[in-house]
């Protein structure tokens, strides 16, 4: 047979047709069928201990995935499809979207998590936990905030300088701004408030509501907000925020330079700061401690796992679950990769109590440790990330485009008011 | 026999059909699938909601989709002029007789095909306002440092200039393949008749150049209306004080996938290609212009 033109397309129109009929008649609904699948993201859970995870439930065969980029993106993408879905994920601090979605995932407490709860922070435990009790999250690790300062040059400016002095003389947000005017004279060009942006985030995290009720309602009292507003405002109107506004995420080149030739003297911070700070500034090791956070206990950022409901194997895959976020492997989790545990058992492990030498020799978890268990529980809504940006955002317009404070907090509410109209929670 | 004839060119239909199932998959569906988005309100997991037009009466009244039109409208003409500008100097250089000319013109071409993040993330450290480098520099010649990454319009000057960087060397090489393309003859005859250089540059070369000109600009409109990484590394997904760095592309891609509100983000989709729609007009008419020649150089 002499291959012709038209045989010659014939042919591989009918090759290119049976290759695309064959592909696209079935895409599985997990990821990896016949394995466990578990996404993660980067530095998002120990893969020390995932590695052991693997050797030790072999039956499971568990494979973990990391996805670099955003996890809820992909997530998102793959339930909306149906397909390539994972058994177990990583859900962030924006676990409360899927509480409007739980028949997509297994409820823990049907797989025995009930009795691993009291091992667990409980204000943590709950908030993986929706409004009608279906508990989607396994907690991995939180976010304690803690004041961070330079305890050398405390001292050489006069000032208190061991933790519990310091926590002490800087109890409230008053005490911290006034303390602020005082480093400021002593110390001329250095600053203990990054922007506006620290003081509104980690006063509001301290408050025992935020915005929005655990129904998804907007709460009639804001009066939370408008204290954690004036306080921001009231420190930049003293000039003691040192206006690294802008960059994003607020950890541009100004505030990583800041640290290292000690312009910021001290900060407000959660936990998970410690891994950027010893990595920027290696120079400042042994003059740093930490101490409570002005203004009380707080958390800001955190994480859990959760099971998918297509995962085939959902005793196993909790029994895994259960196995990577125990109290000793959440605290060589911290060790590796600063994720603080959520279980206070493993606060006293041997391993995390060893003194710091970054921080001149104290015990951090200590202080972390204490925080984390005083820690309100408190509602993360969906929509909490969108309206604490709507904010801070006005607030960066006041501390860097010299906008009025008061326009701009009319500003911010009408956002925020049409962004939950939009999204149906306000009429 | 006529279902001989009806199949006779079958196989050439198979054979073009590729790109038009593939277009149909990832073109027209997802185009067909947003405007059906766009009546919904959904955030991702939660089954969606028929709000019919109400998002889109939404976006008339949005003051940020606005101001987000108008900020890549100020981006894109703050960067394509100064850019032309200089792409027209480079190759104008490049086409007078340089030495290495080779290695020029890759070394001008070499930040277009740089990653654009990488290239944000240094710009990032080049534009930081305490210690950068460039307020380094200001401060050695008595300038006072300026708050790149603070102040609105100074974000727009940094956005412009990783604009500039990046696509000068390419327009460049686009003008100097039209510029060698130019009849010799015109020129001689400009000689002969005693045009000085900035003559002949302004009477003869710009003329020529007219349709290689429009190509550039027609293609930096295409690449202003989507500025979007330079932006989001930047300055984040907010657009920075004032939200002066936030372009339409921007503002969509918060909407959708930092608010998770895919609703909304699809109507400003549309709303950006109404945008783009009107500048693909506005461009048609101006290339389809017969040109203006004061006395015609042929």
């Amino acid at each position: 047979m002499t291959l012709t033109r038209r045989r010659f397309l014939a042919g591989t129109a009918a090759v290119a047709a049976t290759a695309f009929g064959a592909g696209a008649c079935s895409s599985p609904t997990t990821a990896n069928p016949g394995r466990l699948t578990l996404w993660y993201s980067t530095n998002g859970v120990s893969e020390k201990v995932l590695g052991e995870a693997v050797r030790r439930f072999p039956a499971q065969k568990l494979t973990p995935s990391k996805i670099s980029g955003e996890l809820n993106q992909r997530l998102l993408a793959a339930l909306s499809g149906e397909a390539y879905l994972p058994d177990i994920t990583m859900l962030g601090d924006g676990i409360s979207t899927y509480f409007s979605a739980t028949d997509r995932f297994a409820d823990l407490n049907a797989l025995g998590a009930a009795q691993d709860e009291k091992n667990y922070l409980p204000w943590k435990w709950q908030a993986g936990r929706s409004p009608d009790g279906f508990q989607l999250g396994f907690p991995i690790d939180i976010g304690p905030a803690a004041l961070y300062y330079r305890h050398d040059l405390f001292a050489e400016a006069g000032l208190p300088s061991e933790p519990d002095a310091v926590a002490q003389a800087l109890s409230t947000w008053d005490d911290y701004f006034e303390f602020g005017m005082r480093v400021k004279e002593k110390l001329p060009g250095r600053y203990l408030i990054t922007d506006t942006k620290m003081v509104f985030t980690y006063s509001l995290a301290q408050e025992r509501q935020k915005y929005l009720d655990r129904q998804n309602r907007y709460l009639a009292d804001q009066s939370q907000v408008r204290r954690a507003w004036d306080r921001a405002v009231r420190a930049f109107q003293m000039g003691l925020t040192a206006g690294y506004a802008g960059s994003a995420g607020g950890e541009g080149v100004d505030r990583l330079a800041a640290w290292n030739n000690g312009k910021e003297v001290a900060f407000v911070n959660a936990s998970w700061i410690t891994g950027n700070l010893k990595q920027s500034a290696p120079g400042t090791s042994g003059r740093w401690h930490v101490c409570r956070a002005p203004g009380g206990p707080g958390n800001q950022g955190g994480s859990f796992l959760a099971i998918t409901k297509y995962c085939p194997d959902p005793q196993g895959a909790y029994e895994i679950v259960k196995w990577l976020l125990s109290p000793e492997n959440l605290a060589a989790a911290y060790l590796e990769l600063g994720l603080f545990p959520s279980s206070p058992a493993a606060f006293d492990d041997p391993r995390v109590q060893a003194p710091e030498e970054f921080f001149g020799g104290q015990t951090t978890i200590e202080v972390f440790g204490k925080i984390a268990e005083e820690v309100q529980p408190v509602y993360f809504s969906p929509y909490d990330i969108s309206i604490s940006d709507t904010y801070t955002d006005e607030l960066t317009n006041v501390e860097s485009a010299g906008k009025d404070p008061e326009r701009a907090w009319e500003d911010a509410n009408t956002a925020v008011e049409r962004l939950l109209r939009r999204q149906g929670v306000l009429a | 026999m006529s279902v001989n004839r009806k199949w006779r060119y079958a196989p050439q239909y198979l054979a073009i059909a590729p790109f038009f199932v593939l277009f149909a998959v990832f073109g027209v569906y997802p185009i067909l699938y947003s405007l059906w988005l766009s009546l919904q309100r959904w955030n991702g997991v939660s089954p969606m909601k028929f709000v019919g037009l109400e998002n889109f009466r939404f976006l008339l009244t949005d003051t940020a989709f606005w101001d987000s039109i108008g900020n890549t409208l100020i981006i894109w003409v703050m960067s394509t002029v100064p850019m032309l500008v200089l792409s027209m100097l480079v190759a104008l250089g490049l086409n007078s007789s340089v030495r290495h000319k080779g290695f020029l013109r890759v070394a001008y071409f070499l930040p277009n095909v740089t990653s654009i993040v990488a290239m944000s993330l240094v710009f990032g450290s080049f534009f930081s306002n305490e210690f950068g480098v460039l307020n380094w520099f200001l401060s050695l010649i008595g300038v006072d440092p300026v708050q790149w990454l603070g102040d609105p319009w100074a974000i727009r000057i940094a956005i412009s200039l990783m604009i500039i960087w990046r696509w000068t060397g390419y327009n460049a090489i686009i003008l100097l393949a039209g510029l060698q393309a130019l009849p010799q003859d015109v020129f001689e005859a400009a000689e002969l008749d005693g045009a000085g250089p900035v003559q002949t540059f302004f009477r003869v070369t710009l003329p020529l150049l007219r349709p290689v000109l429009l190509f550039s600009v027609v293609m930096s409109a295409i690449g202003g209306l989507q500025i979007f990484t330079e932006s989001q590394i930047l300055l984040g997904n907010r657009g920075g004080p004032e939200g002066a760095g936030m372009t339409m592309v921007l503002y969509f891609y918060n909407t959708a996938f930092a608010d998770n509100d895919f609703g909304y983000g699809a109507a400003i989709a549309w709303g950006i290609f109404v945008v783009v729609v009107l500048f693909s007009i506005l461009n048609w008419r101006l290339v389809q212009r017969p040109p203006r020649l004061k006395g015609d150089v042929r």
